[in-house]
């Protein structure tokens, strides 16, 4: 017979939680990492100042959660072509409730080619970028190297689109970032400068996910904090699509005829007779 | 946290000590508590489950407590092939596409199609309705119910859809050839009860009216049909889901080898927004 486990650990969790972010005390209030949510937080911080908070852990300033809205609306574009708000579409056109739809689109967000993913990887790649700078690595040769690990990707995170070059949210970010008093950090200032090598390279340029890695990264956030912190930055926009198609005929959204899935599968033939 | 006495007391007793389940019995194992060394599915031991029992079967006992009749596990299992792929053009599916397509982790297509799939049209809400609507309307006249739902329900535009009751009207504005021959097949199976054959009957009144089954009343009536013990309409929604999830898999999965570049984004021309969402 086996040795008898010792489950300990397991028993003294059995029916309690412990939890390191707070929680509600009936009669008390509701604690959040050391504050009081009714007394500290409602009515004098910010929304967008609890999600970072719950998030991270750290509470933090307004000027840098409005920076983090601005980035949010940037990523909250009505326009069903977007996968993610396509998802959200459909869901309206099939009459489906608008937390079944909007969740749908923003959990499509947690992708390789949009939303999460290069955020995540972003910031890993600007904070490595910046300790190789300090180790007086040249651009070329931090880029090189991103390009040895990644060997299949052709691009560096942060620095290309899949639909256009370019991205017409960097001058807008940038002009909020002065409009607030942040200060261009050293991960931002890199990321300027990868992003004019990588154009008069490649032609290609630095997107709002480049420059979004670079600003948290320069505001102290671990490449796990920021996924975090922009789970549900598409919603917005999810939920609009959703909204436009709901109000139309139902699966008036984008119709296809038969003919218009090409097929390119086997050609009609008879189940064999031992099915 | 100053302690205060807010307008706030926690109701005593209202919640119970453990949880509890008619459904799944687990043997501890001697040396560890935390691990099964046997499991049951409603008394059946899942070792022997697993040698004489097929999918369908265990589903249904999942959900009704007893093994099938042979007639209610055909049933089940011709309505699982039917509508095992809702098809690339539904909308469900096409979610799972652009999930796909998009890069998505593809341990989300799944979760992000059936979310699409619990709709109201075409979706599992429409089956749950479905199953509200023909439980207990087997009993009326069925040309007075036709007369008195077209009279209730008018035709709102000929853009959109003509839906009488849930499950029963038109699909694409015609009448839906795969859900009357799917619905045709399982009402000829030994299993089929008076809900498909209802439906039927229904659906042949309907036919003049240029309407017929759609495909969530097909799988309400099977579901009805089926006799799953205490079954509600939620449960249909959750079955529906299920059955549909292989062909929603199976589409997202094909789009997620593919590059972005391969599913259609359509030009700045076809795209239009109306002069009202436009800034001038």
């Amino acid at each position: 017979m086996q040795k008898k486990i010792d489950t300990t650990y397991l028993d003294q969790l059995r029916g309690v939680i412990h939890s390191s972010k707070g929680g509600w005390i009936v009669g008390e209030g509701v604690h959040n990492h050391g504050y009081s949510m009714m007394e500290d937080f409602v009515g004098h911080v910010s929304y967008m100042q609890v999600t970072v908070l719950n998030a991270t852990g750290r509470l933090p300033d307004k000027n840098f959660t409005a920076m983090l809205e601005a980035i949010f609306i940037g990523a909250s574009w009505p326009d069903s072509r977007i996968w993610c708000n396509q998802i959200g579409a459909f869901g309206g056109t099939m009459r489906t409730s608008p937390s079944a739809a909007t969740l749908a689109g923003a959990l499509a967000a947690d992708s390789r080619a949009y939303g999460t993913y290069p955020l995540v990887e972003g910031v890993s790649f600007i904070q490595m970028a910046l300790r190789e700078k300090q180790r007086n690595l040249s651009i070329g040769d931090i880029i090189a190297k991103e390009h040895k690990l990644h060997p299949s990707q052709g691009y560096i995170m942060g620095y290309s689109r899949p639909v256009a070059k370019g991205d017409a949210r960097i001058p807008a970010l940038e002009r909020t970032r002065k409009k607030l008093g942040l200060p261009k950090g050293d991960h931002l200032k890199l990321a300027f400068k990868i992003a004019k090598y990588i154009h008069k390279n490649t032609g290609e340029y630095i997107n709002a996910s480049g420059y979004v890695s670079a600003l948290l990264s320069d505001n102290g956030f671990s490449a796990l904090e920021a996924g975090r912190i922009i789970t549900t930055i598409v919603s917005s926009g999810v939920m609009a699509c959703y909204v436009d198609t709901q109000s139309r005929p139902a699966q008036s959204f984008l119709p296809l005829r038969c003919s218009d899935i090409k097929y390119t599968g086997k050609p009609p033939r008879v189940l064999p007779n031992s099915t | 946290m100053q302690k205060k006495i807010l307008e706030e007391n926690m109701r005593e007793g209202a919640f119970a000590k453990h949880l509890s389940s008619n459904i799944w019995l687990e043997e501890p194992s001697e040396d560890n508590p935390y691990l099964a060394k046997s499991c049951h599915c409603h008394g059946y031991d899942l070792m022997e489950l697993m040698d004489k029992c097929s999918y369908e079967e265990m589903l249904l006992l999942m959900f009704q407590g007893e093994l099938p009749t042979p007639e209610r596990k055909q049933l089940l299992k011709s309505l699982m092939v039917a509508l095992a792929n809702p098809g690339p053009r539904h909308p469900a599916t096409r979610s799972a596409m652009c999930a796909g397509v998009g890069k998505t982790d593809p341990k989300h297509i799944l979760p992000i199609a059936l979310n699409i799939m619990g709709g109201d049209h075409l979706g599992a809400g429409e089956v749950a309705k479905s199953m509200q609507f023909m439980h207990g309307m087997p009993k009326q006249d069925m040309q007075n119910l036709v007369k008195n739902l077209i009279s209730e329900n008018p035709r709102v535009n000929q853009e959109e859809d003509w839906v009488i009751a849930a499950g029963f009207g038109s699909h694409f504005g015609g009448i839906d050839p795969m859900a009357q021959a799917i619905a045709a097949k399982l009402a000829g199976l030994p299993g089929a009860g008076k809900y498909l054959r209802w439906g039927m009957e229904f659906s042949d009144v309907l036919l003049s009216h240029g309407l017929g089954w759609r495909i969530p009343g097909v799988a309400a009536a099977a579901f009805l049909d089926m006799k799953i013990s205490g079954l509600k309409p939620w449960l249909g929604i959750g079955l529906f889901q299920l059955i549909s999830a292989p062909g929603l898999l199976a589409h997202g999965l094909e789009y997620h080898l593919k590059p972005l570049s391969a599913y259609p984004f359509p030009t700045d021309d076809n795209y239009i927004i109306e002069s009202h969402a436009k800034k001038n």
